[in-house]
C-alpha cells in the first residue's frame, strides 16, 4: 500500500447530489441525501442540484471547489459508465486534476430500481455516497498517457455495411483496410435478387 | 491424449453436489446444473480416484 | 460470386502445371498467377469497424415443414436465386422437383425467428418486408400466380413499408395468420399441403401449394464469438454484439476505437445497416482525427522496495505485462498493462498499487458502507465492464429488486482480492458477492479466472474458521443481463435473511487477522525476509 493514509485536514470533499428531474429525486430524498453527506468526514459543502450534468450544475460545482477550496468532489447522480467524462471534464475545468472525481450510483443502481421503497432507497444512497465518500479521501491525482492514434481503419466484412463504412472513411481521407473471408466482397446482399423497399436489384 | 479426471462440485447457492468429469487444464464456465448459480465450488478429491482416459479429443 | 474468376485452390491441380495448367495457356492477359497463396499481412490500425454481418438460418431442424424431405420446400435465399435473372435459371421461376413454373406458392413467415423453443426468441426484423417484396415480384412477373402468406404478426414499420404491405395484399396476395403445423407431400405430384391453424377464423384449413417458401431468419455469424475474444466485445442475449449504450452510443463497442455497422448488432435491414454504417465511419474518422488518445491511468505500479521477487504477479497477469525473472524485481511495462488489478489483488506483500483502485480506497468504501447496520446488507463487488454494467442495465430497464445491496466498482472481478472480501465480513456483511463477466466476455483477456480461483481459496479459508461457505457467493453477469443481475440481488436477499445477528458476530472474530498481512505489519514482513 503506497498511498499514505491522508491528514484529515487536508482533505476538503465537495458532495453534490443530483435529483436528474424526478428520476432520482422521484425515489429518493435528496434532500436527506444532502444534508447526511454534510457530516462525512472530510466534507466541507454538500450541494443538491436539479440536474448537475447541466451547465448550472456543472457551474455549481465549478463555483463551490472555487469558494471551498475543495480537493475531491463526489457527484451522487448516475453511472459513472455515462458521465464519468463529463464530470472529470468539469472539474478538470476548475483546476483539479480528474482523478480527485468520484460519482455514486443514485440513479441506475438505486431510484430506478426502487421506485417503490423510498426509505430504503434513501438509506442505500446515504451508504453510496458514503462510500464514494470514504473513497475520495484516498483519491489521488493520476497522469494519464497519451498515445498517438494510428491514422488508418481496419474493417471486418466486406458486406454492404462494411463495404458503406470503407467507403465514407476513404471519402473523409483515411486509410482504410477492408478484409473480407470470401474471395470476393458483396456479403449477403449480393446473394440477392431485388432489394425493399425500393425493388430494384442488390447489386 | 487427455488426462481427464472425475471431480466433485457442489453449488453454494442451493446446495447441490454433483460430479464431473474434467480435462486438464480446461477453462471453462461453471454453472449449477440444478440452479444454474455460478457459485459453483470445486470440493477437494477424497476418495475420488484419478484416472486416466484414453479417450482423445 | 466474384465478377473475375478465382483458382479454388483445393481442387486445381496448377502448383504443378505439368498435371494441368490448361488456364494459363488459355489466358492471352497472362493473368493466372498458380503461386499466389494466403499472407499475413501486419498493419497497425488507429479504429476498428465490425461489420461481420450474418449467417442465414439453417431450417433443417425444423422438420415439421419438411425443407429436408422435399424437393420443392425452399428458403427464401433460395427462392432469390430462382427469381435473379443471373441464377440458375436466368430468372425463370421454376419448382425444383418439375421444373415446371409453381403458380400456388407458399411463405412461412418466422421460420427460425420467434421461436423461443429452438433458442432464437428474436425477430429476424427483415423476413415480413423480404416476404412481401417476393409477393410483389411474383404478381409482378406471373399475373396468374396465387400467393399465399402464413404469419403470427407483419412487421412493416419502416418507411413506405405498410405502402408496399397494402400493395401485396391488393395484388391478391392472401395473408393467413397462423403458422402451419405440417406440411405434406403428394408423393405423385409433388405438391405440398399445409396444415394450418387460420387463428383469425379460428378454423384448421388445408392448403394445396405447388412450392412453399421457407422465409428464414438470421442468426450471429459463426465468426462472432472469434471476432468476440479478439477486441473482448461482449453480446446481446439474442447473440449480437452489444453495443456500448443501446440510445446513446449505438454504434460504439464498449472497447475503445471499435464501432458496429450492419447485422452484426442487431437484425436490421439494408438501409439501416447503410446509415449505421455511416454512423459509425463518423465515429471512427473522429477518433482518427483526434490524433492523440488519453488512455485511463489505471494502471499497476510495483513498489521496489516492499516487492519480494516471488512473481507471483507476472504469473497472473493476462498481458504479459509484468517482467520478473527469478530473484528479481518485477516491474510494470505501463503501457502494455490493460488496468484489471489482477496482479494488485495477487500480491501478499502489498507491494502493487493499482492506481485509482488501491487497497485504500476499495477497503475505505466496503467500511463506509457497513458502517450502519451492516446486518441489513448485501455487499456486491461488481467489474465495471459486465456486472456493474449488468446493474446499470437492470436500473434502464426499471427492474425492480431489494434495496439491501451496496455495489463496490472494481475495473475486473480479479481486482478483489481476499482481504477485501474478508474485510467485508470482519465489518459484520452478512452475505458477500463477487461478480463479473462471463469467461467468454472478460475485457481483461481472462483475468477473471484468477476471481474464480480466489474464489475457492476464500470458500476453504471461511470453512476453515468456521463461517458458512455459502455467504459468499460468485456470478458471471454480463452487461446485458439486467433481469440476472436483479434476480440474484433477490437470492442474495433471501440469503441474507438466513445469517443471524450470532453468526455475524462469530465472524468478525473468526475472521480477525491472525499475526501477517495487514498494512501495518508490511515493513514487519519485509524485513523479515
Amino acid at each position: 500500500m503506497v498511498a499514505p493514509k491522508p491528514l484529515e485536514d487536508e482533505i476538503r470533499i465537495g458532495v453534490f447530489v443530483c435529483d436528474c428531474g424526478l428520476n432520482i429525486a422521484g425515489a429518493v430524498d435528496c434532500a436527506a441525501v444532502t444534508v447526511f453527506a454534510k457530516a462525512l468526514p472530510g466534507v466541507v459543502c454538500a450541494v443538491r442540484n436539479k440536474y448537475t450534468c447541466a451547465d448550472p450544475g456543472q457551474n455549481e460545482i465549478k463555483d463551490a471547489i472555487r469558494a471551498h477550496k475543495l480537493n475531491r468532489v463526489v457527484v451522487a447522480s448516475c453511472t459513472p459508465r455515462q458521465h464519468e467524462p463529463t464530470f472529470r471534464q468539469c472539474v478538470r475545468e476548475a483546476g483539479l486534476n480528474p482523478y480527485l472525481m468520484e460519482m455514486a450510483n443514485l440513479r441506475e443502481h438505486c431510484s430506478w430500481v426502487h421506485p417503490g421503497n423510498r426509505e430504503g432507497a434513501t438509506r442505500k444512497a446515504m451508504d453510496l455516497v458514503a462510500s464514494a465518500a470514504a473513497r475520495a479521501r484516498f483519491l489521488q491525482p493520476q497522469q494519464e498517457l497519451s498515445v498517438p492514434v494510428t491514422k488508418r481503419a481496419l474493417v471486418i466484412g466486406g458486406g454492404v455495411a462494411g463495404i458503406e463504412a470503407s467507403l465514407q472513411l476513404a471519402d473523409a481521407g483515411h486509410k482504410v483496410v477492408l478484409v473480407e473471408k470470401q474471395p470476393s466482397i458483396g456479403g449477403i446482399m449480393a446473394q440477392l435478387d431485388k432489394t425493399y423497399p425500393t425493388m430494384d436489384c442488390s447489386i | 491424449m487427455a488426462t481427464t479426471t472425475l471431480e466433485t462440485f457442489r453449488c453454494m447457492m442451493c446446495g447441490h453436489e454433483y460430479q464431473e468429469s474434467v480435462e486438464k487444464g480446461e477453462d471453462k464456465e461453471r454453472s449449477c446444473p440444478k440452479c444454474r448459480s455460478n457459485s459453483i465450488r470445486h470440493l477437494k478429491k477424497k476418495a475420488v480416484s484419478d484416472q486416466r482416459s484414453a479417450k482423445t479429443t | 460470386m466474384p465478377s473475375t474468376y478465382v483458382l479454388n485452390m483445393n481442387d486445381c491441380l496448377g502448383n504443378n502445371p505439368i498435371a494441368c495448367g490448361k488456364c494459363a495457356e488459355a489466358c492471352e492477359q497472362n493473368a493466372i498467377n498458380y503461386d499466389d497463396h494466403d499472407e499475413i499481412l501486419t498493419r497497425e490500425i488507429g479504429a476498428i469497424i465490425v461489420a461481420i454481418g450474418l449467417d442465414v438460418y439453417d431450417p433443417t431442424e425444423m422438420d415439421e415443414y419438411g425443407y429436408t424431405r422435399f424437393d420443392n420446400v425452399i428458403t427464401s435465399m433460395e427462392f432469390e436465386r430462382l427469381i435473379c435473372a443471373g441464377g440458375p435459371t436466368a430468372g425463370h421461376f421454376v419448382r425444383p422437383s418439375d421444373q415446371e413454373r409453381p403458380k400456388r406458392i407458399g411463405f412461412v413467415q418466422c421460420v427460425g425467428s420467434r421461436n423461443p423453443k429452438i433458442g432464437r426468441p428474436y425477430c429476424s426484423n427483415i423476413c415480413c418486408m423480404n416476404t412481401i417484396k417476393d409477393t410483389l415480384l411474383l404478381a409482378d412477373h406471373y399475373p396468374d400466380v396465387q400467393n399465399t402468406v402464413f404469419y403470427q404478426d407483419i412487421r412493416a414499420s419502416g418507411k413506405s413499408f405498410e405502402d408496399m404491405f397494402q400493395r401485396s395484399k391488393e395484388a391478391g396476395t392472401r395473408y393467413i395468420r397462423g403458422l402451419p403445423g405440417e406440411v405434406e407431400e403428394d408423393p405423385e405430384t409433388h405438391n405440398l399441403t399445409v396444415t394450418v391453424e387460420n387463428t383469425t377464423s379460428g378454423s384448421l384449413e388445408r392448403h394445396e401449394l405447388d412450392i412453399l417458401v421457407l422465409s428464414v431468419g438470421v442468426q450471429p455469424p459463426k465468426d462472432l464469438a472469434k471476432i468476440s475474444s479478439l477486441l473482448t466485445l461482449s453480446k446481446t442475449s439474442d447473440g449480437f454484439f452489444m453495443e456500448s449504450h443501446p440510445k446513446l452510443k449505438p454504434v460504439d463497442a464498449p472497447t475503445r476505437g471499435v464501432f458496429f455497422a450492419g447485422f452484426c448488432e442487431a437484425p436490421k435491414d439494408i438501409k439501416d445497416s447503410v446509415c449505421q454504417a455511416g454512423a459509425s465511419a463518423s465515429r471512427a474518422g473522429a477518433l482518427l482525427n483526434t490524433g492523440r488518445i488519453q488512455i485511463e491511468a489505471i494502471t499497476s505500479r510495483i513498489d521496489e522496495q516492499a516487492c519480494m521477487k516471488c512473481g507471483q504477479c507476472a504469473a497472473v497477469c493476462p498481458y504479459g505485462a509484468i517482467n520478473w525473472k527469478k530473484g528479481e524485481v518485477a516491474v510494470v511495462v505501463e503501457a502494455a498493462c490493460a488496468g484489471c488489478g489482477a496482479c494488485g489483488a495477487t500480491c501478499q506483500f502489498d507491494a502493487i498499487t493499482m492506481r485509482h483502485f488501491t487497497d485504500d480506497q476499495l477497503i475505505a468504501q466496503v467500511r463506509a458502507l457497513l458502517e450502519l447496520e451492516p446486518q441489513d446488507k448485501v455487499v456486491v463487488f461488481a467489474c465495471n465492464w459486465c456486472s456493474y454494467a449488468g446493474a446499470d442495465m437492470a436500473g434502464i430497464s426499471r427492474i425492480q429488486y431489494p434495496a439491501s445491496n451496496r455495489v463496490v466498482r472494481t475495473m475486473c472481478s480479479a481486482r478483489v482480492s481476499e482481504e477485501m472480501v474478508l474485510e467485508a465480513f470482519r465489518c459484520g456483511a452478512p452475505v458477500v458477492l463477487v461478480s463479473g463477466c462471463h469467461y467468454a466476455d472478460c475485457h481483461y483477456i481472462n483475468a477473471n479466472r484468477q476471481t474464480a480461483k480466489r474464489m475457492q481459496r476464500l470458500w476453504d479459508k471461511l470453512e476453515k474458521a468456521g463461517v458458512r461457505p455459502e455467504r459468499l457467493q460468485l456470478e458471471w453477469i454480463s452487461a446485458a443481463e439486467g433481469q440476472k443481475f436483479a434476480e440474484v440481488m433477490r437470492q442474495m436477499e433471501e440469503l441474507r435473511k438466513t445469517v443471524t445477528m450470532e453468526e455475524i458476530e462469530h465472524t468478525r472474530h473468526a475472521l480477525q487477522p491472525k499475526h501477517k498481512k495487514i498494512p501495518e505489519k508490511k515493513t514487519a514482513t519485509a524485513g523479515a525476509r
